[in-house]
């Protein structure tokens, strides 16, 4: 407290005591204390205190549905040319080919990471039953308590697991809305961007701190869940500082395509490097819900937005270089896409994906269990793995977390995606 | 999510409740006797009682002191609400700004010729038109028809991005045609339109290949919801939906194709029809008549209504008897209102729900008595009427530009993120400024936020260091802003502008959406807590509370006794800092 102004308040309204009035706000109560110039008092303290994360999960969630078998072709199918007409993607132009499966010619960026084995595709994944509604269908997805009617995500539960408080430990990019996944008990914070992680007001002529004081005051004791993300954007701002101090070059020649993923990824990366304890990212990457237009190779959604994710992915990886070693990446849909082509070059909703699976820890290939195709109006790619099989052994293979708690009454099948934990 | 309103609240509206009773009670805390009584209020500017404040903070894009008299010249909420309902104030405000940018009166086929001429792009008619619905929200005399607008533009969501052709515009201006009437008209001149029709896919979809996707939403979005339909229903729903063609990006010409209709016998839920005609149209309308009539239906409508005006959850037992209502009254949406502000659940619910980005904005120019003053004059030029929506952007959300069909969440929990936290803060900031936007917007000047001298024998206090009751007041130049502080935000500019674009002249000015000001003269000197008090007032709607007005005085570095006169720094040049308090606060962040 630099003025008197604010005890003399207190005795005038009576009982009014600052130390109420910042409960909840330990870091920032402290750090009111300094006079700080550039960036308010608020930056000055707890940054120290945030733990480093040992290793960070990157959830892309590819919304509105991703076509899998454009992704990753089951070229050995013969019902997947007979059902697709127009836009299958020829067995001639795909990559990485194995005897059944190939990748999209337009993933070539990523190719690196797969030829060195840090990159794997589980096709043939999705819920245990099908839901062809996006938002009921992410909804299940992102709880991964079916039955339950709390709505706490899975990495809700998952950063959940620890004692670590911390509203930093998971961050949404790029989305000022938290996705399903992290609602729930453990805060998490959702940035724009880097830069947008200042209070406002908080400048070079607010050389007593007054601005980040007077907010703590209005905030301290505000109900509901505007009162929780004012404090925690408090809080978070003073924890990003060394992120902010970052410089915003990617490392290693990286160089990611425009666009809001691109973004994003860029921002992960430096929050990576920051080392402020985030041990989640989420990022959203849409709309992959291509009824209309999903093309072929030379035209339409599909090629393009594949284009910009492999790109995106690549630059990512290149930019973190050695520190991949503690990054994983998984890729997530509320569903598949329809066996059979449209009218308008696109796909209906359908029911089994691919999920793709980058960085530490992967056991690079091809996974899963290809129940094959049927070719009729109704044909769906059925699911053979469970969904959260895949993500359980991501959680517990890297992030040492326990299964039965991030995936209430799973019990998850192997699926050799994520090589075991070292002892 | 916040239900409950939380113990400070209540005690601030109980003691709203007996606002009139004087200054000393306006700071009093619950359970504590007056050990305040020298913290002093401005209850000279006048609230609105507080179901009128409640009712009007939820009907409308924000408190103004105009919208105060509007209320009380009708006869109170009850009354001033059936006004709104039977249109009974004018809508010039609609049709003036709608000539402020070409688009918005222009034909689909217009629309499309100036994008292919390079002229103005869809995605700047799409700008346009978000701008303009939010200056609507801005400036309107039919509040109450504005808000449920946007409402039905968000549950029948198309989204503006350039993807629906030259039809966005027409959309949301047949949407506001139906806010206020049949639920049963709305959707179906909704789903016929063929800014939907090609949004979900519908346009084009053959009999031999339906596309599903406006067949599927139009069960779990728009009308019965998950649970009460099966995935041949979803086949059957695309097949009475096929027939409807649009030349999509070459003429975008609308027609209906008999030869691309699916027929035959078709049952969706407890609906059939033979269906043998191949203009499905008419099986299409019973359809939709059909679904509209569907209980479940009902319900969703009353949940939506429920959650806007309500609370982000509103109990069964409401959502029934306004489904109740819906079905009673033949799908008509103003007797719903009706029951919903008469609810108790309704009057129990002040501030619970957070304000949307847009809301946010709008609310943010209404606050700081922001005039509008010239319309845009070309294409995304950094007139304030533009301006609005990237602001809207940089907070979290544009209007109707959600990504996907199910529209924007409407929940505290979707918009109390990090992010919208701080941008929020952000374009208050710069508001309270008046750094961004500077084109084509009037703010006040800092004196101005004084209190005016009153006409009478007493000022505003009797505090000794104060000029005594009848002297006169102090006359001041009006500061100059200070400069050193100026600064303008970047903000993400839309790529590549066209080349401005010719407008139709229209000399009109907008009228101001407050009150018009008489000349006044500021008071010579007032206290602190006393002014703080009057901006609650005057921008809020409401008696500063404790924790407000000690954030002030932390954030204006004054004690509550401090004396302001018009030459103090807090008016000569930390009125933003002021101003910005009470903007951040819970107050305005909510509605």
């Amino acid at each position: 407290m630099t003025s008197s102004c604010c005890d003399e308040f207190a005795a005038l309204a009576g009982g009014l005591t600052r130390r109420g009035l910042f409960r909840g706000l330990a870091g920032a109560t402290a750090a009111v204390t300094t006079t700080t110039a550039i960036g308010g008092a608020f930056m000055s303290t707890s940054y120290a205190a945030t733990p480093s994360a040992p290793a960070v999960l990157v959830v892309l969630s590819m919304r509105g549905a991703v076509d899998g078998m454009s992704l990753v072709v089951p070229h050995a199918d013969p019902v997947y040319y007979a059902a697709r007409p127009r836009i299958a993607v020829p067995s001639s132009k795909l990559l990485a080919k194995d005897a059944f499966f190939g990748l999209h010619p337009d993933l070539a960026p990523l190719l690196p990471w797969w030829n060195a084995g840090s990159m794997a595709a589980v096709h043939a994944t999705g819920l245990p039953a099908p839901n062809r509604s996006h938002f009921a269908a992410i909804e299940a997805v992102e709880d991964a308590d079916p039955g339950s009617a709390a709505r706490i995500g899975w990495l809700n539960r998952l950063i959940g697991r620890d004692s670590v408080d911390d509203p930093l430990q998971a961050v949404q990019l790029g989305d000022s809305v938290l996705p399903a996944s992290l609602l729930g008990p453990e805060p998490a914070v959702a940035v724009d961007r880097v830069e947008s992680m200042v209070l406002a007001g908080a400048d070079r002529w607010d050389t007593h701190g007054r601005r980040p004081q007077s907010m703590s005051t209005m905030w301290a004791d505000a109900a509901g869940p505007l009162g929780v993300g004012a404090r925690s954007a408090m809080k978070a701002i003073a924890d990003f500082a060394p992120v902010r101090a970052s410089s915003p070059t990617p490392a290693n020649g990286a160089v990611y395509p425009d666009g809001d993923l691109g973004a994003s990824l860029a921002s992960a990366a430096r929050i990576i490097r920051g080392d402020i304890g985030a041990e989640v990212i989420t990022i959203d990457t849409g709309s992959w819900d291509h009824h209309v237009d999903l093309g072929t190779l030379e035209w339409g959604q599909m090629q393009r937005m594949t284009k910009e994710l492999a790109g995106a992915l690549a630059a990512f990886l290149t930019d973190l270089g050695p520190l991949t070693s503690k990054v994983s990446v998984v890729t997530l849909s509320e569903f598949g896409r329809r066996t059979r082509e449209n009218a308008n070059y696109g796909l209906d909703h359908g029911y089994g994906n691919v999920m793709l699976l980058l960085g530490a820890g992967v056991v690079g290939g091809y996974h899963g269990r290809w129940p094959g195709l049927v070719n009729d109006v109704d044909g769906d790619l059925l699911v053979t793995t469970d969904y959260r099989s895949v993500l359980s052994e991501v959680v517990v293979g890297r992030l040492g977390a326990s299964s039965a708690q991030v995936f209430p009454g799973f019990q998850p099948e192997s699926v050799g995606v994520i090589a075991p934990a070292s002892p | 999510m916040a239900t409950s309103p939380p113990p400070a609240r209540a005690a601030r509206r109980a003691v709203l409740t007996g606002a009139a009773a004087g200054v000393g009670a306006v700071l009093a805390r619950p359970g504590a006797a007056l050990a305040a009584p020298d913290v002093r209020g401005y209850p000279a500017t006048p609230v609105p009682d507080a179901a009128t404040w409640h009712g009007i903070r939820r009907f409308t894009a924000g408190y103004t002191p105009a919208l105060r008299a509007q209320v009380a010249e009708a006869g109170g909420f009850d009354a001033w609400f059936a006004r709104q309902l039977d249109g009974s104030y004018d809508d010039a405000w609609y049709e003036t700004t709608s000539r402020w940018w070409f688009s918005v009166n222009a034909d689909a086929a217009t629309v499309w010729q100036r994008d292919r001429a390079d002229v103005e792009s869809l995605w700047w008619a799409d700008a346009n038109y978000q701008s303009w619905a939010m200056v609507r929200r801005f400036g309107s005399q039919r509040q109450v028809l504005e808000a449920m607008a946007e409402l039905w533009e968000h549950h029948l969501h198309v989204t503006a991005q350039g993807a629906v052709g030259p039809f966005r515009t027409p959309y949301g201006k047949e949407i506001r045609k139906h806010a206020l009437g049949r639920f049963s008209d709305l959707l179906e001149a909704a789903i016929t339109h063929p800014a939907m029709s090609v949004y979900l896919g519908n346009a084009n979809s053959t009999k031999s290949a339906p596309n599903e996707n406006l067949g599927r939403e139009l069960l779990e979005l728009h009308t019965v919801g998950v649970g009460q339909y099966d995935e041949t229903d979803v086949k059957n729903s695309a097949r009475l939906l096929t027939g409807f063609k649009v030349g999509i990006w070459t003429t975008w010409a609308t027609s209906y194709d008999p030869n691309a209709h699916w027929t035959g016998p078709v049952r969706v839920m407890g609906f059939s029809h033979p269906n043998s005609d191949p203009d499905g149209r008419a099986a299409l309308s019973a359809y939709l008549r059909y679904l509209a009539r569907h209980p479940a239906t009902a319900r969703r409508v009353a949940r939506k209504l429920a959650v806007r005006f309500v609370s982000d959850t509103p109990s069964d037992a409401l959502v029934d008897d306004l489904a109740a209502v819906y079905a009673d009254h033949d799908t008509d949406i103003s007797a719903v209102l009706l029951a919903l502000v008469a609810s108790a659940e309704f009057k129990a619910a002040a501030d619970a729900k957070v304000r949307t980005p847009p809301e946010d904005v709008v609310a943010t120019y209404r606050a700081l008595g922001v005039e509008l003053t010239g319309r845009p004059t070309g294409l995304g030029d950094e007139t304030a009427a533009n301006t609005m929506l990237w602001q809207a952007q940089r907070i979290g959300a544009k209007p109707f530009d959600w990504p996907r069909p199910d529209g924007r969440p409407d929940t505290a929990a979707a918009w109390s993120s990090t992010s919208r936290f701080l941008a929020s803060l952000d374009i208050h900031s710069t508001m309270s400024g008046g750094w961004w936007p500077e084109q084509g917007a009037r703010y006040r000047e800092p004196v101005d936020w004084l209190p005016s001298a009153p006409s009478g024998a007493a000022t505003a206090s009797a505090d000794p260091a104060v000029p005594a009751a009848g002297e006169a007041p102090l006359v001041v130049a009006r500061p100059k802003k200070d400069k050193k502080k100026k600064k303008k935000k970047k903000k993400r500019k839309p790529p590549a502008p066209p080349p401005a674009t010719p407008q139709a002249p229209d000399p009109v000015l907008p009228e101001p959406p407050a009150e018009p000001q008489p000349p006044t003269t500021p008071v010579a000197s007032i206290r602190f807590d006393e002014l703080v008090d009057h901006l609650c007032r005057t921008m809020l709607g409401q008696p500063v509370a404790p924790t407000m007005l000690q954030a002030a005085c932390e954030a204006a570095g004054c004690a509550p006794t401090d004396v302001i006169t018009s030459q103090h720094r807090i008016v000569a040049w930390e009125m933003p800092r002021l101003l910005t308090v009470l903007l951040d606060s819970p107050l305005h962040m909510t509605r």
